[in-house]
């Protein structure tokens, strides 16, 4: 189970979030991400002011051990008014978070971030009248590009009448126009107590009309998988190549091959070990093959970047 | 004679823990996640409060859908465990009025959230669960407290995944009732 918005301020202490994230792990969330809004200036050089996980652990005695807390994960959310003008830093973003999300706040906005702009996650203040409404077209666009849209429950929970009334409004608006699909469940939670159990929040879904196996999907495969992407794509080349583990030259295989060449040049004249040989002899070929191949690769990407 | 089809509504009430307090007094981890409840609810202010949860966010139509049949079944403020009865139709809309209570139904009540832990056809499962649960914490607390902390601090979190079958059960249940 994962929550990918737990609000976070400067101003959170340490032992309201020790609150929090000991409920989280009772309720059965594995995977929890600290939210931090941030202003639109972005600094140009962004640090996630966190505080480092020791910090958490260590506040609390050993009788709370580390393994009762969720695994962390840092998240930013960027507020978006207008995309014509990004001086917004994206790329500095993501080097210091595990997550970028942005919440747009105009129709335009809305619009890039589901058609352009390169993020996992469209965060709304559903409890807000929008003075536009979700478009299946750009929603499912965006859906199929991999972008999720995240419902905070906590925000219905805190509102007042009209706030809620808004709320479910626009979720049902959002469930209609993305048929359900690519929605993540998330709570928002300021506090340890809007925090609600999977069940309760897939069955709250289900009441405002999406379907119940979605909502599971919401609370678990899709963070899943955004969770995932976003560390390939920070871990990898490009996302798409990362080294996972260096294999070793065994010292044992090594000494095989050095005496199997000395056996070779004693009996040359057997048909076996020349077939061997022969098979020795394709690896560097394969070799040149494949850096031929790469050669044009680069080229090509060169002729490219002209 | 088709009889009448209801649902039973397992629910625990989960208070925040205070970590800070519990390091300091030395309490098994367990102990501090199932606080007994304090408050002197009883079933009728519970079930007033319910009511006036149900109407808020379902209006005149909520409140006559589930009006007689709504009751409390069984309610032990030890272990802050109670089970509601309700027509079948419109068990979604109890759990979801549930999901929006943030406080003990009376006079100045503590913040907590209302968890349900198991939907059923028939009480007597509910019960069985709610029995099995008290054993596990039981279990957990002692173990925890003799310092060996394995198998069933572990068995504990795999009750966490009991909770999310529910929405499968409560439809497997549909069929069995119908």
């Amino acid at each position: 189970m994962y929550d990918l918005n737990i609000a976070w301020s400067p101003s959170t202490t340490p032992d309201q979030l020790l609150q929090i994230l000991t409920l989280a792990s009772t309720l059965g969330y594995a995977t929890v991400a600290l939210n931090h809004t941030l202003e639109l200036p972005i600094p140009s050089v962004p640090a996630a002011p966190f505080p480092p996980a020791s910090a958490l652990t260590s506040s609390s005695s050993s009788s709370t051990p580390n393994k009762t807390l969720p695994s962390i994960l840092h998240r930013a959310t960027v507020p978006l008014a207008d995309p014509a003008a990004p001086t917004f830093r994206l790329q500095t973003l993501v080097a210091a978070y595990d997550l970028v999300a942005i919440q747009p706040l105009t129709e335009k906005a809305f619009q890039s971030a589901c058609i352009h702009l390169d993020i996992p996650l469209i965060s709304l203040d559903l409890a807000q009248h929008f003075p536009f409404h979700f478009r299946p077209k750009n929603c499912m666009t965006a859906v199929t590009r991999g972008v999720r849209f995240e419902v905070c429950y906590a925000q219905a929970l805190a509102a007042d009448p009209r706030g809620r009334a808004t709320f479910i409004g626009n979720v049902t608006n959002l469930v209609r126009a993305t048929r359900g699909r690519g929605i993540i469940l998330s709570s928002a939670a300021k506090d340890a107590l809007s925090l609600r159990a999977p069940a309760d929040v897939v069955n709250l879904l289900s009441v405002w009309g999406l379907p119940s196996e979605k909502g599971m999907l919401g609370l678990g495969a899709l963070p899943r998988s955004v969770v995932v992407n976003e560390g390939m794509k920070r871990s990898g080349f490009r996302g798409v190549i990362d080294v996972v583990d260096v294999a070793k030259r065994d010292v044992e295989d090594q000494g095989e091959e050095a005496a199997d060449g000395q056996a070779g040049k004693k009996n040359k004249n057997k048909g076996q070990n020349q077939k061997r040989k022969s098979g020795d002899e394709d690896t560097p070929t394969m070799s040149k093959r494949q850096a031929k191949k790469l050669k044009l690769a680069s080229r090509g990407a060169a002729a490219e970047k002209k | 004679m088709v009889r009448i089809k209801e649902r039973y509504l397992l629910v625990n009430i989960v208070y925040a823990p205070d970590p800070a307090r519990a390091a300091k007094d030395n309490l098994p981890q367990c102990v501090v996640h199932h606080q007994p409840t304090l408050d002197r609810l009883t079933p009728q202010a519970l079930l007033k409060g319910i009511r006036a949860e149900v109407a808020s966010l379902f209006g005149d139509y909520g409140s006559g859908a589930l009006g007689g049949s709504l009751s409390v079944k069984y309610m032990s403020l030890a272990t802050s465990t109670f089970i509601l009865r309700c027509p079948r139709a419109h068990y979604q809309m109890l759990w979801s009025a549930l999901t929006f209570m943030d406080r003990v139904p009376v006079k100045d009540g503590k913040p907590c959230i209302f968890r349900v832990v198991r939907v059923s056809g028939t009480i007597r499962k509910a019960e069985e669960e709610a029995i099995r649960q008290a054993k596990k914490v039981i279990l957990a607390a002692k173990e925890e407290a003799s310092g060996a902390k394995s198998s069933l601090t572990s068995a504990l979190q795999a009750q966490e995944q009991m909770s999310l079958d529910i929405t499968d059960e409560s439809s497997d249940e549909d069929m069995a009732d119908g």
